[in-house]
């Protein structure tokens, strides 16, 4: 588990437009050098908010991070994120 | 030897500046706001020669990469929220003078108070400081001593701590060789969850927020250090640590109960506080 580098990865998109249109262009190239297990490569590249939570992202950049590279409705976004990550309760997001 | 003349507590929400600024804010914001300039008022009524600013970082300028506990600024200027914040709150920038010499004096005097302050000589704040900024002291015109506080990245200082180092502050204040008038204005909140399955517009747990602000008004330091454990704080809601500035504040105020405190429960935002400590009450120093 490298939950630092995925923190990292958020963080870099939220202080940066150019980062966030660059992971939003091309994800995969975005972090190909990055040191992540597949799981959390995968889960950034998909956008897929659940797992990253799941394993231990941090809520407050991942709230942020989504919002800004979430490619579908918004809006939607919204009312499924609460329900989609309940499941996992609080889990431990210290790195 | 400075002398302490005000200690100012109240909530950073991004939102809250723009749900004033609605043509039709609900009662409890509209009250708030009212607290909020009567906040303000005080502080300008205790005339501060400098405002220490104690407020945390939203992992904006600090990073788990390098995780400061306690941290005061020194670089000659102040200047934020970071440019994504604007973007998504709407919010204003502030821009202040730093006070260097009193920056470096507090540097020096801290270890024999019993805290070992990093420093930063380039750093920008961020909403936490900048709202409450230009609530308080939408001027700019009084320069400021900033102390980042880590509310946010796990393991965070145990209230007890935060405590402690408001504590220190106070007598670091009192042993700083100006005879500077000091103002103290803190931010964080109460109950609050982003990004977990709480999320939602108000509170996550009002009756967290009424029974702190209950112990806090009476200055019941042992109950609130008592609930303030990370465990019960994440229980409330997830980003709730930010209350323990709150918890410093009644250091620095020696443990006695604030001149004057409270809170609105406005149904579109989480809960906001407002404390204040003043001179005039002989609360002080």
């Amino acid at each position: 588990m490298s939950k630092y580098q995925v923190d990292k990865v958020m963080r870099e998109a939220i202080l940066d437009a150019k980062a966030a249109a660059a992971f939003k262009a091309d994800a995969e190239k975005f972090l190909q050098d990055r040191d992540l297990t597949e799981e959390e490569r995968k889960a950034l590249i998909d956008v897929d908010y659940a797992t990253l939570y799941k394993l231990g992202a941090h809520p407050f950049l991942l709230n942020g991070f989504i919002r800004l590279v979430w490619k579908g409705d918004k809006a939607a976004l919204n009312a499924e994120y609460r329900k989609n990550i309940a499941p996992f309760g609080y889990p431990d997001f210290s790195t | 030897m400075a002398e302490l003349v005000e200690i100012i507590g109240i909530s950073h929400s991004p939102n809250f500046p723009g749900q004033i600024a609605e043509p039709n804010p609900e009662p409890a914001i509209v009250e708030a706001a009212h607290d909020y300039e009567l906040m303000r008022k005080r502080m300008a009524a205790s005339r501060p020669d400098v405002l220490i600013v104690i407020a945390s970082d939203h992992l904006n300028q600090f990073f788990m990469d390098n995780m400061p506990a306690f941290l005061i600024g020194k670089a000659p200027r102040a200047e934020g929220p970071f440019p994504h914040e604007m973007r998504a709150f709407g919010i204003a920038p502030y821009r202040a003078q730093v006070e260097t010499d009193v920056a470096k004096s507090m540097l020096q005097a801290a270890p024999k108070m019993g805290v070992d302050f990093s420093f930063s000589d380039e750093f920008r704040i961020d909403h936490a400081f900048t709202v409450p900024l230009n609530f308080i002291r939408p001027e700019m015109d009084l320069p400021i001593v900033p102390i980042f506080t880590n509310v946010m990245a796990p393991p965070v200082p145990p209230a007890r701590r935060f405590f402690a180092v408001g504590k220190a502050i106070r007598k670091i204040i009192h042993a700083l060789p100006s005879n500077k008038r000091v103002g103290v204005l803190s931010s964080g909140h109460l109950a609050i969850e982003i990004g977990g399955p709480k999320e939602g517009r108000s509170s996550s747990d009002p009756e967290f927020d009424r029974r702190m602000m209950n112990w806090v008004g009476q200055g019941d330091v042992e109950n609130v250090i008592k609930e303030a454990t990370w465990e019960n704080m994440m229980a409330s809601g997830n980003v709730t640590p930010g209350f323990l500035n709150f918890v410093l504040l009644m250091g620095l105020a020696d443990g006695k109960a604030p001149s004057v405190s409270g809170v609105r429960f406005p149904k579109s935002k989480g809960s906001v506080p407002y404390m204040a400590w003043d001179n005039q009450a002989g609360v002080l120093p």
